[in-house]
């Protein structure tokens, strides 16, 4: 049996393993941000559900019966003798949802796609529960969609650990059903952040349907492995029959240099495919490989990308 | 194209090709491998056939390297050789001129053209035995040497070391190129094969005949094949330099007979003329040099054959009054040493003893007397007899009849007037009167300055010579003067009594009899001993009492020779030109006796070098094939190193293919 794909580091076992106390210590200065919840809020049609505690100034707006007097600026009062309530921004709960796909798919590449999918739940997580978001994970495959809702407060981070290193890959990925769910059960509005790696043979397309109504700012992290990106850089050669760890469907190759050309030319093809998908309905999608580092990906690309903050 | 080992290919190619082949029908192991999900994988697949309408045949381009270097493979082990001419098993005989002309030296670096005979009949034994390590047991294979007269070198057998090293026995000779001999060996053990219980079988299988000659044969015209196959290697080259003698002889002067005189005729067998210098050399000391021109040869327009140029060349008379081996040298290198030499053995200057028998007159003894014999004994009949009865008459030279009819006839030269002598093939069947003579042998020396037209013979003997008898002079009923020889004796004979015509009266009787005598008395020891050719035997007369008997060789080999009767001494065939020295000791006296033989080539069919590279034996078109130009050449290192570089290709191929 060949070593192509299998990996090499063990399965964390502890939520030390998933998140380190250097990362949690970086992730303190990093919210999650919602572009669509920021616009509404910035067009003042949003009510907070609290009192805003925040001290950043947003805008003005001229004072309407029943508004707080408490925000009426006294200063303009007195040089435009007019009324204008300070407008703050709203340090608003949000809510994060993580999906999580658990199929035996995701239990392949160095470093292991699953290993990584549970470290970056357990990272944006964190940084969720730490800025008082309201925090739900969910973990689906062909058995089903469990989920780990409303979870608030740095305390529960290690319940949030707990459950996912509980996870175990198995089965098929059961998407669309799983999107279904999330897509009928969601509370309100708030950032959806997908971990797959989006290679379901049924397709991506229905699943990612359900999310696109409006309401969630989704986030398609699409994890691949090295492996899966550039095969031949990681040995893979010779004539082989290639089983799919999930189904065990299997493919006889011969690997060649055209065949892994197009391959190459495929893998870019489908992710191109679902980012023009994802483009249209306003989602985000991003290509991950295992071999990132989380608090390069945390502190860099996922701030870039507008994720976080 | 020769297959020296086809099964082992054919073996090869069966045994290896189909599985190779059914491999490629069969489903290839392949090695599982898991990945995440192997539909971008079949995807890829899918795509790169629907794209690649003949990846069919690129991913069989594996497949077919791989049989072309089986096929190459399997062609190496059949060993395939390109060789001069066709050759389809059956028994072999290989044979090998080594006659005077393979010894020419136009082969590349001075190699003798038996030298390359040799190596070529070397190729050809390892080619079929000892060619390759899955070598087919080819039939058995004979080796014949011959020249004038064929040897087998090497009995019929497969064994490769005994064939090679009969080849290196094979010995140059100086004899002619004759096939009849060789034919009729190989002929003999074919067809009558002498099994290992020593039984003769027949075989019905002609052997196929792989002939190593320049094609200069001298008695083609009387060959004819009888199903043998025949492949010819020519070898030599075209246009060899040679020059030869083709005569040699001297005489004493009949006026001073102490002095020798040598003449020699040369032959030039280049198509230019050429300039020689001659030395004259007596017992090995040079006596003088002499310059010829030779002029070129020509080739005659009708039949095609070369006339070589010719010129004589003479020495003046020297003093010589002894016994001498003189040598006659072309100084001009040529191909051919051989023929480049000539040697004539001088008999010392001396005086014939002559003993007459009855005489019936004073004309024979005056005529006798007047050559001052050393001795001239006058013998009765009594006398005769008997010393005839006791043994030879050693000490005369010539011993004359007059009108007698001896009972015994010893070992001797006789001249015989009258009665036939008991002799047999005379054959004498009466008596008849009224003769004229018709024609004389005026060629033989007997006969020379012999007229005897106004003979009239009134009585005379009737006879019927045999074949081998020499008339010398025929008359209207019978021969009349006849020379005979049987064994040690030699006769010449007179049928009819001189006196009984006029001849006595004509200067014709004179001449005659001193050519008689002259002849019989130097007949073996004369002025020139026996000068004879390579492939002749050395048959000479010594005293009866002489013992020890050696043969000295030309390269000073001695010999002893068993013989049992020392007058009559044989030793032969001679296979080199050169001088032979018979040695022998005789009782109370202490020195050996010694009686040198000349053996010269002086063969004009040996000295012509051209390769004749066509011949017909019979109605069979013998075509040669020239050494060299078309030697065995073995093609399967070039299989092999296909082979590789056809291996190394499909290396390439697949890893091109499988890496990116």
């Amino acid at each position: 049996m060949s070593t192509f794909g299998a990996s090499t580091d063990p399965r964390p076992r502890r939520v030390d393993d998933l998140i380190s106390s250097e990362l949690m210590a970086k992730l303190n200065q990093v919210d999650v941000m919602s572009r669509k919840i920021f616009a509404g809020k910035l067009q003042g049609e949003r009510r907070s559900k609290k009192r805003g505690i925040s001290v950043e100034f947003a805008d003005y707006r001229h004072y309407t019966h029943g508004d707080d007097l408490r925000f009426v600026d006294w200063n303009i009062y007195a040089r435009l003798d007019k009324l204008f309530i300070k407008l703050f921004l709203e340090e608003e709960d949000l809510s994060v949802i993580l999906a999580v796909d658990s199929s035996k798919s995701m239990d392949w590449g160095n470093p292991n796609k699953f290993t990584f999918c549970q470290r970056v739940a357990m990272a944006i997580g964190y940084i969720g529960l730490v800025n008082l978001n309201r925090v739900t994970l969910y973990s689906f495959n062909s058995n089903g969609l469990l989920p780990l809702p409303n979870l608030r407060g740095r305390r529960r981070v290690q319940e949030i650990g707990a459950w996912l290193l509980k996870r175990e890959p198995e089965g098929g990925s059961g998407f669309d059903d799983a999107m279904r769910s999330i897509a009928l059960t969601r509370q309100g509005k708030g950032v959806m952040i997908i971990l797959s790696d989006f290679m379901f043979k049924e397709g991506y397309e229905k699943g990612l349907r359900y999310l696109g109504g409006g309401g969630y700012d989704t986030y398609c992290m699409q994890v691949l492995a090295p492996e899966e990106i550039d095969p031949a850089k990681h040995g893979l050669t010779g004539d082989l029959r290639l089983t799919d760890i999930e189904d065990d469907d299997s493919a006889e190759v011969t690997v060649t240099g055209p065949l892994l050309r197009k391959y190459k030319e495929n893998l870019n093809a489908y992710c191109g495919k679902l980012r023009e998908f994802c483009v249209r309905r306003g989602m985000t999608h991003m290509t991950i490989d295992t071999k990132t580092e989380i608090s390069a990906l945390m502190l860099d690309y996922l701030r870039k990308r507008g994720l976080l903050r | 194209v020769t297959w020296l080992t086809p099964l082992a290919g054919l073996i090869l190619a069966a045994a290896l090709i189909p599985p190779l082949i059914l491999l490629y029908f069969l489903k290839l192991r392949r090695k599982p491998m898991p990945v995440a999900c192997t539909m971008l994988w079949m995807t890829a697949r899918e795509d790169l056939q629907a794209n690649a309408p003949f990846q069919r045949l690129r991913r069989n381009l594996l497949l077919f390297l791989q049989l072309l270097a089986l096929i190459l493979l399997a062609i190496a082990l059949m060993q395939p050789q390109v060789q001069a001419g066709q050759f389809d098993g059956g028994r072999v005989v290989i044979l090998i001129d080594n006659s005077a002309s393979m010894s020419a030296t136009d082969g590349p670096g001075g190699l003798t053209r038996l030298d390359i005979a040799k190596r070529l009949a070397r190729d050809r034994i390892e080619a079929m035995y000892g060619g390759g390590m899955f070598t087919s047991s080819p039939d058995e294979t004979m080796i014949v040497a011959f020249s004038d007269r064929a040897e087998i070198i090497s009995r019929f057998t497969n064994s490769r070391q005994q064939l090679l090293d009969a080849i290196d026995r094979i010995r140059p000779t100086h004899g002619e190129t004759r096939l009849e001999e060789a034919l009729q060996l190989a002929r003999a053990y074919t067809t009558n094969v002498v099994d290992e219980m020593g039984e003769a079988r027949p075989t019905g299988e002609p052997a196929h005949i792989e002939l190593f000659s320049d094609g200069r044969i001298a008695d083609l015209a009387d060959q004819v094949l009888r199903g043998e196959s025949i492949t010819f290697h020519a070898i030599g080259t075209d246009d060899p330099d040679n020059v030869a003698f083709a005569a040699i002889s001297a005489e004493r002067p009949f006026d001073r007979p102490t002095h020798i005189e040598v003449f020699a005729s040369m032959i030039n067998f280049n198509q230019y003329e050429v300039s020689c210098d001659v030395q004259l050399s007596v017992n090995g000391t040079a006596r003088g040099i002499r310059e010829i021109n030779i002029p070129a040869a020509r080739l005659d327009d009708e039949s095609g054959e070369l006339r070589p140029g010719r010129n004589n060349v003479s020495f003046a008379p020297f003093e010589m009054a002894r016994g001498a081996v003189i040598e006659l040298a072309n100084l001009r290198p040529d191909a051919l040493l051989a023929d480049n030499i000539a040697q004539i053995v001088i008999a010392p200057a001396r005086r014939l003893n002559v003993a007459i028998v009855s005489p019936q007159g004073w004309v024979i003894r005056n005529v006798v007397d007047s050559i001052e014999p050393a001795r001239l004994d006058i013998l009765t009949r009594a006398q005769y007899e008997e010393r005839a009865a006791v043994g030879p008459l050693d000490e005369y030279d010539v011993i004359i009849f007059d009108g007698y009819e001896p009972e015994n006839l010893p070992a001797g030269r006789y001249l015989c007037f009258g009665p036939p002598p008991p002799i047999e093939g005379l054959n004498p069947y009466g008596r008849a009167d009224r003769q004229l003579i018709l024609t004389t042998r005026e060629d033989h020396p007997v006969m020379q300055h012999v007229n005897m037209d106004r003979v009239f013979i009134r009585d005379f003997v009737l006879m019927q010579p045999a074949r081998d008898v020499t008339i010398l002079a025929e008359g209207n009923q019978s021969p009349a003067i006849v020379h005979a020889v049987r064994e040690q004796v030699s006769v010449i004979h007179v049928a009819f009594d001189p006196l009984d015509t006029y001849w006595p009266y004509e200067r014709s009787y004179v001449y005659f009899i001193l050519n008689a005598i002259e002849f019989l008395g130097h007949f073996g020891d004369a002025v020139i001993s026996q000068t004879l050719r390579p492939g002749q035997a050395i048959s000479t007369r010594l005293p009866s009492s002489a013992t020890d008997v050696q043969l000295i060789h030309p390269d000073g080999r001695v010999e002893s020779l068993n013989v049992a009767d020392p007058t009559q001494v044989s030793w032969g065939p001679i296979e080199l030109a050169g001088v032979y020295t018979l040695q022998w000791r005789e009782p109370n006296v202490t020195e050996p006796q010694l009686r040198a033989i000349a053996v010269n080539l002086l063969s004009e069919t040996e000295g012509d070098l051209r390769v004749q590279d066509e011949f017909t034996i019979g109605r069979d078109e013998v075509i040669g094939h020239r050494a060299g130009r078309t030697a065995y050449v073995p093609l399967w290192p070039w299989a092999v190193g296909l082979c590789i570089a056809l291996l190394l290709i499909e290396w390439w191929v697949y890893h091109r293919k499988t890496a990116m």
